[in-house]
């Protein structure tokens, strides 16, 4: 089943007089249960087809199809609806709300979309479970080390069981045994719950247990090949 | 959800926002309690209006206020008390007769005003006995005899029935009034000396006092030498009902001390029955029936009844009578709200500038924020309850200091002694008690809470400006 579906698609910005062509004519489409990650240099335009898969940008030019929406139709606060009820972000730099507590933050996608408290704490409790954090549900995230704010950022994005979760780099500031065990979670929790992953990463930790890797080079998909991997 | 956050929010810079709520908090403070001191001044004033001189509802004769003639009565008096005893809100009636005249001692004279009172009525519905100077007599008490007067200190000052004299037991009390020794010693060539005014007294230890000293102890060196012989007496003269003029000494059964000094100068009380003999006025005729009512804020319905229930005379409430006080009672509440508006916007700006901090140091996890879906209307709630609780805290703790300060001051007082003569000059006590109404806070909450609000919209759309891909790639 057809999660995500991405028809030749544009973002160009213009930078002062030069036109950058961030994506350049990509077609892509994303199953239920991939595990995919998007590799390329710096400046390939990685981040750019995530924001723009994940709503937070609007194409120059194409479509981009998820979970039966077409993208560009939406207005920014339709927008912003969508990425809550659709989409899970994972950020490079966890990007947690600071003043609450691991639980809170878990809860808060949920909270947002009206989730009955006891519902929403059950699914609070149950990822803070899956993500080996039950004993630090109270603390807040400066309290936690880097990998651990991570798997709390996880846990946040999967909570509310959305379409797929897309993570830009998330591994970047993390050491290898912090970023082993997120990815270990993040397998378990595309195979438990069937989630959808697209990983945007230059790391090989990443690229190693991915399912499937696209590769781009000036905006454009230069390969897209499924691996041997399984988790 | 969202309120705890921004409650939260709040507590991120601790130092920053209990800098603004420090600046609230005082700023709260110094308007309401300005406003409470001189909220106090006329609460005073008007009590003392109503229960030391008017009363809240007069009833006179169309002509007499005009020309004082003895012959304007009221027409039917009985209807009057009729009607002001079945009008709601009205809990005292009394009937006076009032006659200008001249009040004269061997050393000076004034004009005066004798009312003619019902002694008994008058005492149960005005405190003005409260206000009789210890040592001046027992209000028209126990030694009551017909020809007492109850006079004004400022009257009695006029009439040079007080005096200065620095007997021993003066410098006895300046001694237990704190007067040092050695003050009361350079007063010493003034003893026993009489002084017919305060003004001689005050030029007299001028002289042997240092300027300070003077102005330390000026007021407690006055008072000590303030002096009376009780049982003293005045002439009173006046025309009576066919126009002749007619008069009677009077022993003053009391002299009262209030801070009005006109009313002071003006007003001399003498039994009713007595005025009546002398004036040959019938009985059953008065000039005025005044009435007292339950509570202050019913004078306007209550004297509008009395008013239509009583055409053909001339129905005033205090408000009427003394339309300069009614009128600064007006605008001194008009210029609570401006006042308090004032002191407001100035902390607005304070509070716009650190919000507008806080949401610029919070652009990448306000784009966080957005990009996880939550909305415009959310991010602005947030950041308005943000503002509202910064206000509210402050507010609160500004009103609640304030609340603390004036009941101590309540208690206590605030003397103005300083500016006495001024102050009760128009009527106004130099001592306040300041004091403000619950009301004053419920509308002060709602302006506060207005002041967050406003103070957010800034900020707030500055927050909703923010594109969640810029504000994530890290400002």
């Amino acid at each position: 089943m057809k999660v995500v579906e991405i028809n030749d698609v544009f973002k160009t910005y213009h930078d002062t007089e030069v036109e950058v062509k961030a994506v350049n004519g990509v077609t892509l489409s994303f199953e239920k249960g991939d595990f995919a990650v998007i590799v390329g240099p710096s400046g390939s335009g990685k981040t750019t087809l995530l924001n723009l898969i994940g709503g937070l940008d609007q194409p120059t030019a194409g479509e981009i199809i998820v979970a039966g929406h077409r993208l560009s139709e939406l207005k920014p606060s339709e927008l912003i609806d969508f990425r809550m009820e659709h989409v899970g972000f994972v950020f490079q730099s966890y990007n947690l709300i600071p003043v609450l507590t691991a639980s809170e933050n878990v809860g808060f996608i949920m909270s947002l979309q009206k989730w009955p408290k006891e519902k929403r704490m059950a699914r609070t409790d149950e990822m803070l479970q899956s993500v080996g954090l039950s004993d630090r549900h109270k603390s807040r995230p400066a309290q936690l080390s880097g990998g651990q704010q991570q798997r709390v950022a996880v846990a946040r994005a999967l909570a509310p069981r959305p379409q797929f979760i897309l993570a830009d780099e998330p591994t970047a500031n993390l050491d290898t045994k912090s970023a082993e065990t997120l990815l270990d979670i993040m397998e378990k929790l595309n195979r438990e719950e069937e989630m959808t992953f697209i990983f945007s990463t230059h790391d090989v930790r990443v690229m190693k247990r991915a399912r499937r890797v696209i590769t781009l080079e000036d905006g454009r998909v230069v390969s897209d090949e499924r691996t041997n991997h399984h988790s | 959800m969202i309120t705890s956050i921004a409650w939260k929010n709040v507590w991120r810079n601790r130092t920053r926002s209990l800098t603004v709520i420090a600046a609230v908090t005082v700023g709260v403070f110094a308007g309401v309690f300005a406003m409470a001191a001189i909220n106090s001044s006329i609460v005073q004033r008007i009590d003392a209006a109503v229960n030391e001189e008017l009363s809240h509802i007069q009833v006179n004769n169309p002509g007499f206020r005009g020309s004082s003639d003895i012959a304007n009565v009221i027409a039917g008096p009985q209807k009057v008390v009729k009607v002001l005893d079945e009008t709601p809100g009205v809990t005292h009636i009394a009937e006076r007769i009032i006659v200008r005249g001249i009040a004269s001692t061997s050393a000076g004279s004034a004009g005066v005003e004798i009312t003619g009172i019902d002694v008994e009525k008058e005492q149960q519905m005005f405190t003005l006995n409260e206000r009789l100077i210890p040592g001046t007599g027992s209000y028209f008490g126990t030694d009551t005899r017909l020809n007492s007067a109850f006079i004004g200190e400022k009257l009695a000052k006029e009439l040079y029935i007080i005096r200065y004299i620095l007997s021993e037991e003066s410098f006895t009390t300046l001694e237990a009034e704190g007067v040092p020794a050695a003050v009361a010693a350079k007063l010493r060539p003034l003893e026993n000396q009489r002084f017919t005014t305060e003004k001689k007294l005050t030029e007299a230890f001028s002289g042997l006092l240092t300027a300070k000293e003077a102005k330390l102890y000026g007021m407690k060196i006055k008072e000590a030498a303030w002096s009376y012989r009780e049982g003293s007496k005045i002439i009173l003269t006046f025309l009576d009902a066919d126009g002749m003029q007619t008069g009677a000494a009077f022993r003053i059964c009391g002299i009262f001390r209030t801070n009005n000094d006109f009313f002071e100068a003006m007003s001399l009380f003498v039994p009713r029955d007595e005025l009546r003999r002398l004036t040959g006025m019938e009985e059953g005729q008065y000039h005025r029936i005044i009435a007292r009512l339950e509570d202050n804020d019913q004078t306007d319905k209550a004297s509008a009844a009395v008013k239509e229930s009583l055409p053909g005379l001339e129905v005033m409430n205090w408000k009427q009578i003394q339309t300069d006080l009614a009128m600064i009672a007006d605008y001194v509440n008009r210029i609570y709200g401006i006042f308090m508006v004032l002191i407001l916007a100035a902390l607005a700006f304070g509070i716009v500038n650190t919000m507008l901090m806080a949401v610029l140091e919070r652009t990448r996890e306000l784009g966080m924020l957005s990009a996880i879906g939550m909305n415009r209307r959310r991010v602005f709630s947030m950041i308005m309850l943000e503002s509202i609780f910064l206000s509210i805290v402050g507010g609160f703790a500004g009103m609640a200091v304030s609340a603390i300060v004036i009941a101590i001051t309540n208690h206590t007082g605030i003397n103005l002694v300083k500016y006495a003569e001024g102050l009760e000059a128009f009527g106004y006590s130099a001592q306040l008690y300041p004091t403000i109404g619950a009301d004053f806070f419920i509308m002060l909450t709602v302006m506060i809470v207005i002041t967050g609000i406003i103070s957010a919209i800034y900020p707030a759309r500055k927050a909703l400006q923010l594109n969640p891909v810029e504000a994530l790639r890290g400002e």
